[in-house]
């Protein structure tokens, strides 16, 4: 094996996870992007988006909002302003966000004012997010199953 | 009282040393990026001086009293800043109800008060909206800089109110070391990556900064708290004493009264 990398990821609140990972794959802004063990000194931007991680031999997922990532001397800091790992999702609120934004989108007709306009991409962003919850939650339902 | 303010203020600290690791990084890639950009970072809107005349300030003061002098030391520093420089046209932005209040009597312009979130509940994304706040002001071109004024934590028993020029940015950000620039694979590109980072280097500073101003408002807090419990209970005792005194006295003075009585009837 070619040894480990460490994940550290990092927000305002906390420092949420930091430990040896086998691979890493992070979300720029363009798609998404493997990390293995040595890797080049890098910078990235990071697209809100999940993050997946193998640790001994199992894959985890987080769900992180916009950030940085800094790969130096094989420790990748992930600097985030919000980061959830899978248990922390409450499913019921996910699924809520997710209605109330579509309802929101469907309402929007033609001719709207420059505030009902931000509307529309506040409650799009919205669902993005909902969406990318629900997701890190399904992954990590299956995982426990898995254990 | 003493012990309320001490509750909180250890919560408060706990989340500035909690927040601490997130800024450093920030700071720490919004300096590389900064290197990696050279002479070209002269160009970016926020790291020069604004076109206008006026000055924006942040001002951080308490909601309440009680709380010693935490907001008149605050205005001494505001207004020796204020008489150094009478050519600058300051508006202000103000966090607490007792600086609003102070400036409105100055006669003052005050731009706008942040009541929303409250100060105590402060969290990360109320210091966000603060900083776009500010961010946009200084991009709007009516200003020349955009200065931060609130109290500094320095210990228990130390907190000095201290000013700092938050945009453009400058100083310790923008200082360029070469050798930090190095060899880095940049994803998407600098650009991009400076433009993000600015924003959330902003927010740590502007977090920051009313994170110790709190800390600060309930360090002082527990001391005029402590200063109004020791001063009360020196107070009971020296009452406690003259009422004895008079109360003994009184008591002499009837038995006196009754022993020459019955002297007088013999």
């Amino acid at each position: 094996m070619a040894g480990t990398l460490t994940l550290r990821v990092i927000t305002p609140t906390r420092i949420v996870l930091d430990e040896p990972v086998e691979s890493v794959r992070i979300p720029v802004l363009d798609g998404s992007l493997g990390v293995l063990p040595r890797h080049a000194p890098m910078v990235a931007a990071l697209g809100a988006g999940l993050l997946h991680y193998k640790s001994n031999g199992v894959e985890k997922v987080l769900f992180v909002s916009e950030g940085f990532a800094d790969v130096r001397d094989n420790v990748m800091r992930v600097v985030t302003e919000a980061c959830e790992p899978s248990t922390d999702i409450d499913e019921k609120r996910a699924r809520a966000a997710e209605a109330r934004a579509r309802e929101r989108l469907a309402q929007r007709g033609k001719g709207m004012t420059g505030e009902q306009a931000i509307d529309a991409l506040r409650a799009e962003a919205a669902l993005r997010r909902a969406l990318m919850r629900l997701k890190v939650f399904e992954y990590g339902s299956r995982e426990r199953v898995r254990t | 009282m003493e012990m309320v303010a001490t509750t909180k203020l250890r919560r408060f600290q706990d989340r500035a040393i909690a927040s601490r690791p997130y800024a450093e990084e920030i700071a720490q890639l919004l300096g590389r990026m900064a290197a990696v950009m050279g002479d070209r970072l002269s160009e970016r809107p926020l790291f020069q001086p604004g076109r206008g005349k006026q000055t924006a300030v942040l001002v951080v003061t308490s909601e309440r009293g009680l709380c010693g002098a935490y907001n008149s030391n605050m205005f001494r520093v505001l207004e020796t800043w204020l008489a150094a420089n009478p050519a600058k046209k300051p508006v202000f932005f103000v966090y607490g109800k007792k600086g609003y209040q102070y400036l409105q009597k100055r006669g003052l312009e005050v731009e706008r008060l942040f009541v929303e979130p409250p100060l105590e509940k402060l969290d990360y994304r109320g210091a966000k909206f603060v900083a776009r706040a500010l961010r946009e002001a200084f991009l709007s071109g009516r200003f020349d800089e955009v200065r931060v004024f609130f109290t500094a934590f320095e210990s228990m028993t130390r907190y000095v109110p201290k000013q700092v020029v938050l945009l453009p940015v400058g100083g310790d950000a923008a200082k360029t070391d070469k050798k930090q620039a190095g060899d880095v694979i940049l994803e998407p590109d600098v650009e991009t990556l400076l433009e993000k980072l600015v924003p959330r280097y902003l927010e740590t500073r502007i977090y920051n900064a009313l994170l110790e101003a709190l800390t600060s408002e309930y360090a002082s807090r527990r001391m005029s708290m402590k200063n109004a419990t020791d001063a009360a209970t020196d107070m009971q005792g020296m009452l406690k004493k003259q009422y004895n005194r008079k109360r003994q006295e009184n008591i002499t003075k009837e038995l006196l009264d009754i022993v020459g009585g019955v002297e007088a009837l013999r």
